[in-house]
């Protein structure tokens, strides 16, 4: 892709309104759309959730993706935009990319058939286009070239920036594991000595994870003190994996008939991936 | 959603290049925004005129064959109710009067509200020399 290269601002603005360019990043997307969400098209909870879950826990969720879309268009996206137009324009082609690769695949596995219902067709496709929308959303970073850094850099440098990015991190993994029944399965098998451990592990592995490991994008501490970082970016990081966990677990109705704590534990299990994808937001989006 | 009078702070274009999205770009984002609006908009009907009451499990039977050695009646279960019933679990008897003579089982992992489901019932009788009689016997919530 030719936008990474050094030139002057116009031509670049030129060539983000180019066709052939544009053609370009949405078979780009297509390919996120497939590879970020074939895991999930293949999980029969996914095509159950489509049809028995709640209607309108189903629609607020796509409402949600959309700002979520917009966002992720703002920090990364599949193409470079320069004004929230074209944000919205990404944001609804991810959308439109993440849509039709679900209906395709859902076809092709002969999930969804002419014969079914309307409401059951449309509710196993609008299920599965979230995190296939994310994905074409993210097939810029994955698999094109990076934004220009500096640029990228002083976008993600705010701290609401990173919040958003770490929910956002939080809900495209949590999302890949939130819809199984493994998630209540687990615990059910814990003990409240297990959950709080849980909890302890994600919480050090969310700040190595950021701090420590030296992954591509991670962040340095620079003169802060640890407590300081610890508090500002860990303890909210985690505390936004659990709201995002509550959010899925309510979502794919996995809430219902649970007593405090078994839906506590639920939250912290499932806060375990989220946690790992808020700490990894920076490589993945 | 095109009119705009105050620009974010983060980059400041020209009207003329916001002007400019190539048709491509529209078409895609055209066709997002009708997909979104669209099944958000069916989700949001559906949750508003058909959520919530029971399963409405009616039985039918499509056909009577037979394999050479035993007797399928092909069962249809339609859901005309406003929620999913899982595990839905039907019976079959075979009555000669008020006796019943045989009685088959069958499980429906799922019947969606709104949808039909089909699956079988054998006999070692032919069903069509007796009155088949056709019971739901009982679902789980999904």
């Amino acid at each position: 892709m030719d936008t990474t290269r050094p030139m002057d601002t116009t031509r670049q603005r030129a060539l983000l309104h180019d066709e052939k360019h544009f053609a370009h990043a949405l078979a780009r997307a297509g390919a996120g759309a497939v590879i970020f969400a074939f895991p999930l098209l293949m999980t029969m909870e996914m095509w159950e959730l489509g049809f028995y879950m709640d209607r309108f826990r189903l629609a607020l969720f796509m409402l949600i993706t959309m700002p979520v879309l917009f966002g992720l268009s703002y920090f990364s996206g599949f193409e470079e935009t320069f004004c929230w137009q074209d944000d919205l324009v990404d944001a609804l082609t991810a959308f439109g990319v993440g849509f039709l690769v679900s209906a395709v695949l859902l076809y092709v596995f002969g999930i969804i058939a002419a014969d079914q219902p309307m409401t059951e067709i449309v509710g196993k496709i609008a299920l599965q286009s979230v995190p296939a929308s994310i994905g074409a959303m993210l097939a810029r970073k994955q698999l094109g070239e990076g934004d220009d850094p500096d640029e990228e850099q002083r976008k993600r440098s705010s701290y609401p920036g990173e919040l958003f990015l770490m929910a956002a991190g939080a809900l495209f993994v949590g999302f890949n594991v939130a819809p199984t029944e493994e998630m209540v399965l687990i615990s059910y098998k814990m003990t409240p000595w297990h959950a709080i451990l849980l909890a302890v592990l994600s919480v050090a592995l969310l700040h190595v994870f950021v701090y420590r490991v030296g992954f591509a994008g991670q962040e340095s501490r620079g003169k802060a003190t640890f407590l300081h970082v610890f508090m500002r970016f860990t303890v909210a990081g985690y505390g936004i994996a659990l709201l995002v966990s509550l959010y899925l677990l309510w979502t794919f109705e996995r809430t219902g008939g649970l007593s405090m704590m078994e839906l506590v534990t639920a939250m912290v299990v499932l806060g375990f991936p989220a946690a790992l994808g808020a700490a990894t937001a920076r490589l993945i989006v | 959603m095109v009119e705009v009078n105050r620009r974010d702070s983060y980059e400041e274009p020209r009207e003329e290049e916001s002007a400019s999205v190539s048709w491509v770009a529209r078409i895609a984002s055209g066709i997002g925004l009708v997909l979104f609006l669209g099944s958000v908009g069916i989700l949001g009907y559906e949750g508003l005129f058909r959520s919530g009451g029971d399963p409405v499990i009616a039985l039918s039977v499509e056909s009577v064959t037979h394999d050479g050695q035993r007797w399928l009646a092909r069962v249809r279960a339609e859901n005309t109710g406003g929620e999913t019933g899982a595990q839905v679990r039907i019976a079959g008897q075979l009555m000669t009067g008020q006796t019943v003579v045989e009685t088959a089982e069958a499980e429906f992992t799922y019947i969606p509200a709104g949808s039909t489901q089909e699956g079988g019932l054998f006999f070692d009788r032919d069903p069509k020399a007796h009155e088949l009689r056709l019971r739901v016997l009982g679902y789980a919530k999904p």
